[in-house]
């Protein structure tokens, strides 16, 4: 093993750098910093009481990116079945699953706001550009997830298919298939409930949901409208995350 | 007279292995025999029995199952798989099908590929599966999900889904590794009875030399990749078994001695 002082070393001037240039260069000032506590909490403080009467917005807007959500969702599935087999060990040779793996690590890389941003070029505002946006970040994830399902399948079963006279396909069905069922349906409930939770700022660009409300009322002062929207968020993410709780004991 | 396995100067090593686990074996075995295999581990007789299943290529010699030869480059075509079957070591079930599925999985190789995929067997296909259930003494379990059983008993269902496949040569790998010795005679016994009321041929192997004997007509004993005999179980002297499993070289630094 090489000397570890020195790696240490190394590691603590390269922090103690990062922290110097980010001070020297972002001209952080200390009457604006000081400042900054006092003015956040007179901001929160413009947000309240929530203003109730936007629940028309509310309801309209989740709705919007909850149909985002599993459109988006349904989207990805379709693209990571086959880009899941692509990715797999088991499956494919290394010619073909190590560059299809780069591709979704490279997909996985981009943020879900940026290619929203990108699909609003591309197709305008409003849901489908989010909904595009969604499948195609989401698709990263889960096909390397259903890669990881299809290899960590255990191979004995598929051997006994196979010495019984069943075919490809059949052993695919009856051996692989009931192994890997409750890895890809935890999986494919886990992206959802991540869509659902991402989605609800694609409106912020301009992709549709309920952030479009946020952005709006943020921009025109309405803070206390602003704030019941964030609530109603908050409560969906906390909803979301209950429920899938009570799926997952379902089901794995 | 037709023959159920038919071998002449077999060799064959593992891919990344230098040494041979099978080393010029000639062996033949006539059809309605009930052959057992013994040998220290690492002789070689799950590689031997696997072959014989056409699921190892790249062996050298000739080998021929059932009248028809096998290809060292190939498996065996899809349509004769059925006629083999094989009982796996580790059972190799379907851990969260029930039970009747795992034995209805006997079948597939004998349905259309339709049906397969479907998972609609035939009623002569159920009728087979319960058979094979009722036989291994399990009926009574059908419903239940493999992964909420003993080992015995997924011992059972292992042998259960090899008797749906109805097939002409069984292959059973230590078919009662993991069962007591009053079990290990009883599944033992149901194993080879099958066998003989089906006309089928039986190989398995064994750890225990009282079991083989009991239950086999013929012994074969391997060690290192050869055979070391091959004899009519009543020519069979202690001295051979037990010359068996003394050859082998004890594991570096483990003591054998008695408990006090
Ligand atoms: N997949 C494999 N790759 C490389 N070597 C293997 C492989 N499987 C078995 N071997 C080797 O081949 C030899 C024979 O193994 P085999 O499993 O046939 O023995 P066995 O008689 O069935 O032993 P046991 O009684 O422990 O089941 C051993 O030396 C083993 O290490
Ligand atoms: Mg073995």
């Amino acid at each position: 093993m090489r000397s570890r002082g020195f790696g240490g070393l190394a590691t603590s001037a390269l922090v103690s750098g990062a922290i110097v240039w980010s001070f020297m260069t972002t001209d952080v000032e200390l009457s604006r910093l000081l400042s900054a506590g006092p003015r956040i909490a007179e901001f929160l403080g413009r947000m309240f009481p929530p203003d109730p009467t936007v629940m028309k917005e509310i309801v309209k807007g989740s709705a919007e990116t909850l149909r985002i959500a599993i459109l988006g969702s349904l989207g990805a599935v379709i693209l990571s079945a086959p880009l899941g087999i692509l990715a797999s060990e088991t499956m494919v040779s290394p010619v073909l699953y190590r560059p299809v793996r780069m591709l979704l690590a490279f997909v996985r890389a981009i943020p879900l706001i940026l290619v929203a941003m990108l699909m609003v070029g591309a197709v305008g505002l409003g849901p489908l550009p989010g909904i595009i946006a969604v499948a195609f970040h989401a698709t990263g994830m889960l096909a390397k997830f259903y890669a990881e399902a299809i290899d960590g399948v255990s191979r004995a079963p598929i051997a006994a298919l196979e010495s019984a006279g069943a075919g490809p396909l059949v052993r695919l069905r009856h051996a692989v298939w009931p192994q890997m069922a409750p890895v890809v349906v935890r999986d494919t409930i886990f992206r959802f409930e991540l869509n659902l939770r991402e989605s609800l700022i694609l409106g912020i660009v301009g992709a549709g949901g309920i952030g479009f409300y946020i952005q709006t009322y943020v921009r025109s002062f309405q803070y206390d409208k602003a704030a019941s929207v964030t609530l109603a968020v908050v409560i969906m993410v906390a909803a979301i995350e209950a429920i899938n709780v009570a799926l997952r004991r379902r089901f794995v | 007279m037709s023959l159920a396995v038919q071998i002449e100067d077999l060799n064959f090593a593992h891919p990344g292995s230098d040494f041979p686990a099978l080393e010029r074996i000639s062996l033949g075995i006539s059809m309605g025999e009930s052959v057992a295999l013994l040998g220290p581990s690492g002789a070689g007789k799950t590689t031997l029995l696997t072959l014989l299943d056409g699921r190892l290529q790249g062996w050298r010699g000739r080998a021929s199952v059932l009248d028809a030869p096998l290809d060292p480059d190939q498996p065996p075509h899809r349509a004769r798989r059925p006629d083999t079957g094989f009982v796996f070591q580790e059972y190799a079930l379907v851990e969260r099908s029930s039970v009747l599925r795992n034995v209805l999985n006997g079948r597939l190789g004998r349905m259309s590929t339709l049906r397969a995929l479907f998972g609609s067997p035939a009623a002569h296909d159920l009728k087979a599966a319960l058979a094979a259930l009722a036989d291994c003494g399990i009926a009574d379990l059908a419903e239940r999900r493999v992964d909420s059983l003993s080992g015995g008993q997924r011992q059972r269902v292992a042998i259960a889904r090899c008797l749906a496949q109805e097939p002409r040569l069984i292959l059973a790998d230590e078919p009662v590794s993991s069962l007591d010795p009053a079990r290990a005679a009883e599944v033992l016994a149901l194993l080879t009875n099958a066998a003989r009321a089906r006309g089928a041929t039986a190989m398995f192997s064994s750890h225990q030399p009282s079991l083989a004997r009991r239950f086999a007509r013929r012994i074969i004993g391997m060690s290192s990749g050869r055979i070391v005999f091959d004899v009519p179980t009543s020519e069979l002297s202690e001295d051979a078994t037990e010359d068996l499993y003394r050859d082998t070289e004890p594991m570096p630094n483990v003591a054998l001695r008695a408990v006090s």
